[in-house]
C-alpha cells in the first residue's frame, strides 16, 4: 500500500527499482516466447476452470434438474450427455489435463531450451565469460523459472479446488472421486511440487546430456518414471484405515488400498476362496478386511507425496550444481 | 612493464582419462599490454589454451594465471570470444548489447560497443540469427570490447571476415589496445594477418609451446643462412635443407657466424614454418624481462645510425635495396 | 595531417616505414612545425598495426629532435626538414636531368640505377649504417 501512496515524483524511481536487471533481465529476454506461452497456457486452463466454476456448474445443475436426474426414482433419461454436461466436462478435463501435463512441459523446456541448447551452442560459455559465475547462472536458471512455474501452477491448483463441486449430489453424479489421479493432482500441493521436479529433472538431464534433443527425451522419460512410480505407491504413503467384517467385504467410500481375508489368528491373507463357506472354513478364514483411505487422508497423503517430490527436486538440484562444477571447468 | 597478463606453469590438459594430451608442459609468461599471437596448425591446442585462460577448462596438471589471479577471479576483467562466436540467435543486436550491459554491471561501455556495430552498418534491430558469419564476429567483438576488458582472449577472431572487415576490426582492436592498454591474445593459423598487429608470439605445435617471447627478440634470435654445404656448429640448427650444393638453414646463432655464410633475418612466416616443419627443434622461450633492455639497446643503435638523418634523402631507396 | 601507408611486402620494418613517411611529409612540407601527428590510436585504427610500433617510431622521431611529445596533448612537429621543398631549385635541376636521361633513351630502371650509384658514392657512410638499421 505504501507504494500506492508515495508521491508521483518517487513513483518512477520505485518502478525503476522493479525493472528486471542482470541475469533476470537476460533470462526474461531470452525466454520471452516460453514465458508468453506459459502465460497463455495458465490463462486458458484458468479460464476453463473459472468458467466451469461459474456458468458451467450452474448450467450443469439446471440441466441435471430438468433431466430429473435428482428424482429419487431412477430416471433412465439421465445419462448425462446434455450440452451443459459436455461443455462442463470439456472445461474441467482441459483444466485438469493442463495441470497434469505442466511438469512434463517444464521438464522438456528446461532440458532443451534452458540448458542443453546453451551448452550445445556455446552460449553458456558466453554467459560465463561475462561477469557472471556459472553458479549464479545456474541459480538464476533454476530460481526464476521455479518462481514463475510454481506461482502459475499454484494459481491453477487454487482454481481447480474452487471448481471442485461443493455440491455433493452433483459430484456423485459426475462420479468424481477425490482420490482419482487428476483430482488428487489438481486439488493439492503435489501439482506445484511436480512442476518444480520437472524443472529440476530437466536442468539435471540437460547438464548431463548436453544435447537438446536427447536431453528433451530423456528428461521426459525420467519424469514419467517418477510420476508412474509415485502414482503406484501413493496408497501406501500413509497408514490406511482398516475395516473388518465377519461376513463380507465392507463397503467403503475412499481410496481403496488392499483387501483380503482374515484368519482366526488375525493374520491378513489373500482371499483363497470365492465365498464358498467350506473353502473358508478349510482355510481358517473368519472374516474379511478392507484397507482404504477416507477423504480425511487427503492432506496427509498430499503432504507426504509433496515432501517426497520436493526431496527428489532438491536432490536433482544438488547434483546439478555438482555437475556444473565439473562441466564449467575452473570458472565456478 | 612487469605486470603479467597471462602465465602458464607446466600447464597440461588431457581430455578423458586415457585420452591424448591436448596440451602438455606449457610454460610461458605474457607481460601486460602486449598483443600476442598464438600461432600453430589446426588442432595444435590453441583453443584449449585460450579456454583455460578464460577459465572454461580446468587444467589436468599445472596452473594458468591471468591478470595475477585465477581465471575465475579475473572473470570481470577478461573477455573471451570463442572460435564459433556463440551468441543468442533469438536476440537482436541491440538486445545482445543490452545483455552485455546487464551482465557486466559497472564495466560496460555502451558507446564502444555501439560504435563497433555501427561501423559495420548493422541494423541494431536485426536478429542475430539473420547475420552472416562476419557480422556475427563483429557483434561478438562489440560484446567483448564493450566489457572494457584488461585481457582480451580471441580464438580465431578473423576467420569469417572479408579482407576489409578484417583490416577494420583489427584496427579497432589495436585502437583499443593503444587507448586502454588492453592485452590482446589472439589465435590464428593465418600468420599474415597477425604479422603487423602482434608484438608477442606463442607458437604451439602438438600441444606444446615451441616458441614464446617478444616477436622482435624471437626474430633477432634466429638467422637464415645460405651457403655451400658445410658445418653449422656451434649454432643450433632449427631446420636445414640442401639443394644441390647449396644449404639453406634457419639457425639460432651461438657466437659469430662464419663469413662464408650469407645471412638474413627471417620473416615471421619463415620462422613459424621452419619450426612447424621441424618438430624436433628445441623449444625457445624468451622472457619479457630482458626485452626492455634489448629495446633500449635497439633504440640507441637506431639513434646513432640516424644521427645525420636530415641528409638521408635516399633512405627509402636504400631500404628497398637492402632488404631484397 | 599525415596518413601512413604500411606496405607489408616492402621488407622494411613497419616502424621504419612510419619514420620514413613522416620525414617525407616533413621534406615535402606536408607537415610543418606545430602540426600534430596523428595519435597512436588513430594510426593503429587506420592501419591495424601494433600500437607499440607507432610509439617506437614516434620515439625515434623524438630522439632525432623532429617532433616532441606534449603530455596529454599529442605529438607535435618541432622542426621541418624543408631542405627540398617541392619547388626547390635542386628539384628543378633533377627534373631537367631526368628529362635529358629520357631523351637519351634510358629506361626507367637505368635511370634509377644511375641515380642510386651516384647517391651511393656521395652518401657512402650513411648507406652502410642504414643497411644495418633497416635489416632489423
Amino acid at each position: 500500500m505504501t507504494a500506492v501512496t508515495t508521491s508521483p515524483a518517487e513513483a518512477p524511481a520505485f518502478l525503476r527499482s522493479l525493472r528486471p536487471r542482470g541475469l533476470v533481465w537476460t533470462l526474461l529476454c531470452l525466454h520471452r516466447a516460453a514465458l508468453l506461452f506459459w502465460v497463455l497456457l495458465v490463462a486458458v486452463a484458468g479460464g476453463a476452470l473459472l468458467w466451469a466454476y461459474g456458468p458451467g456448474e450452474r448450467g450443469l445443475w439446471i440441466e441435471y434438474r430438468t433431466m430429473r436426474c435428482a428424482s429419487p426414482d431412477e430416471n433412465l433419461s439421465c445419462d448425462f450427455t446434455g450440452d451443459a454436461y459436455l461443455a462442463y466436462d470439456m472445461a474441467t478435463s482441459l483444466g485438469s489435463l493442463i495441470i497434469t501435463v505442466v511438469p512434463f512441459l517444464v521438464a522438456v523446456w528446461a532440458a532443451g531450451a534452458l540448458i542443453a541448447r546453451e551448452l550445445e551452442t556455446g552460449t553458456a560459455e558466453l554467459a560465463w565469460t561475462q561477469s557472471v559465475t556459472p553458479t549464479r547462472w545456474l541459480a538464476a536458471k533454476l530460481a526464476l523459472p521455479a518462481a514463475v512455474v510454481a506461482s502459475g501452477t499454484a494459481l491453477l491448483t487454487l482454481l481447480h479446488r474452487l471448481m471442485w463441486p461443493s455440491n455433493n449430489e452433483l459430484r456423485r453424479w459426475l462420479s468424481w472421486a477425490w482420490y482419482s489421479d487428476t483430482a488428487f493432482r489438481g486439488n493439492g500441493t503435489v501439482a506445484v511440487a511436480y512442476a518444480l521436479l520437472g524443472l529440476a529433472v530437466g536442468v539435471l538431464v540437460g547438464l548431463l546430456v548436453r544435447r537438446s534433443l536427447p536431453a528433451l527425451g530423456i528428461s521426459l522419460l525420467c519424469l514419467g518414471a517418477v510420476h508412474f512410480v509415485l502414482g503406484v505407491l501413493r496408497p501406501y504413503l500413509w497408514p490406511p484405515v482398516t475395516l473388518t467384517n465377519r461376513a463380507e467385504y465392507s463397503s467403503l467410500s475412499g481410496m481403496p488400498v488392499d483387501e483380503g481375508a482374515l484368519t482366526s489368528t488375525g493374520a491378513h491373507v489373500p482371499d483363497p476362496c470365492n465365498g464358498s463357506p467350506a473353502c473358508l472354513k478349510q482355510h481358517d478364514i473368519v472374516g474379511f478386511y478392507t484397507e482404504y483411505h477416507p477423504s480425511s487422508h487427503f492432506w496427509p497423503l498430499q503432504l507426504v507425496e509433496t515432501g517426497i517430490v520436493l526431496a527428489l527436486t532438491a536432490l536433482a538440484v544438488l547434483v546439478s550444481f555438482r555437475l556444473l562444477n565439473r562441466r564449467a571447468g575452473a570458472a565456478v | 612493464m612487469t605486470d603479467t597478463a597471462m602465465e602458464a606453469a607446466a600447464l597440461g590438459r588431457r581430455f578423458g582419462r586415457d585420452g591424448d594430451w591436448a596440451l602438455w608442459d606449457c610454460t610461458f609468461r605474457l607481460p601486460a599490454g602486449r598483443v600476442c599471437a598464438i600461432v600453430g596448425p589446426n588442432g595444435a591446442g590453441k583453443s584449449t589454451l585460450l579456454a583455460h585462460a578464460a577459465g572454461l577448462l580446468r587444467p589436468t596438471e599445472g596452473t594458468v594465471t591471468v591478470l595475477g589471479t585465477t581465471p575465475a577471479e579475473a572473470r570481470e576483467r577478461l573477455a573471451y570470444v570463442a572460435q564459433d562466436k556463440p551468441l543468442y540467435p533469438q536476440l537482436s543486436i541491440a538486445e545482445t548489447l543490452r545483455m552485455g550491459r546487464e551482465l557486466n554491471p559497472g564495466r560496460w561501455d555502451q558507446g564502444v560497443a555501439e560504435r563497433i556495430v555501427a561501423d559495420g552498418d548493422l541494423d541494431p534491430h536485426a536478429r542475430v540469427r539473420t547475420l552472416s558469419g562476419g557480422q556475427r564476429t563483429r557483434v561478438a567483438l562489440a560484446l567483448a570490447l564493450g566489457k572494457r576488458p584488461e585481457l582480451l582472449l580471441l580464438d580465431e577472431p578473423m576467420a569469417d571476415l572479408d579482407p576489409l572487415a578484417r583490416h577494420q576490426l583489427m584496427g579497432v582492436l589495436m585502437a583499443d589496445a593503444a587507448e586502454n592498454g588492453t592485452t590482446v591474445v589472439m589465435s590464428s593459423h593465418v600468420i599474415a594477418e597477425l604479422e603487423d598487429a602482434c608484438d608477442h608470439l606463442l607458437l604451439i605445435g602438438g600441444g606444446h609451446v615451441r616458441l614464446a617471447g617478444p616477436l622482435d627478440d624471437l626474430l633477432a634470435a634466429h638467422v637464415l643462412v645460405t651457403g655451400q654445404d658445410g658445418d653449422l656448429d656451434p649454432h643450433t640448427v632449427v631446420e636445414s635443407r640442401t639443394t644441390g650444393r647449396q644449404l639453406t638453414a634457419l639457425i639460432r646463432p651461438n657466437g659469430p657466424i662464419d663469413e662464408a655464410w650469407q645471412t638474413a633475418e627471417p620473416s615471421l612466416e619463415e620462422l613459424v614454418l621452419a619450426h612447424l616443419r621441424s618438430p624436433e627443434a628445441p623449444v625457445l622461450t624468451l622472457t619479457g624481462e630482458d626485452e626492455a633492455d634489448a629495446f633500449e639497446a635497439d633504440e640507441q643503435e637506431a639513434d646513432a645510425e640516424e644521427a645525420d638523418a636530415e641528409e638521408a634523402d635516399a633512405e627509402e631507396a636504400d631500404a628497398e635495396e637492402t632488404t631484397v | 595531417m599525415v596518413e601512413y601507408r604500411i606496405d607489408r611486402r616492402s621488407g622494411v620494418a613497419t616502424y621504419v616505414q612510419i619514420v620514413q613517411q613522416t620525414k617525407q611529409a616533413l621534406r615535402l612540407g606536408l607537415l610543418e612545425p606545430g602540426d600534430k601527428l596523428p595519435t597512436a590510436r588513430e594510426v593503429v585504427e587506420a592501419t591495424a598495426i601494433n600500437p607499440n610500433t607507432v610509439l617506437k617510431a614516434y620515439r625515434e622521431l623524438e630522439r632525432e629532435g623532429l617532433v616532441e611529445a606534449r603530455r596529454g596533448l599529442g605529438t607535435f612537429v618541432r622542426k621541418s626538414l624543408g631542405t627540398t621543398p617541392v619547388d626547390s631549385p635542386l628539384r628543378a635541376e633533377l627534373d631537367t636531368w631526368a628529362g635529358r636521361a629520357r631523351e637519351a633513351g634510358l629506361e626507367r630502371e637505368d635511370v634509377a640505377a644511375l641515380f642510386t650509384s651516384v647517391l651511393d658514392e656521395h652518401f657512402k657512410n650513411d648507406h652502410d649504417k642504414h643497411d644495418e638499421g633497416d635489416e632489423e
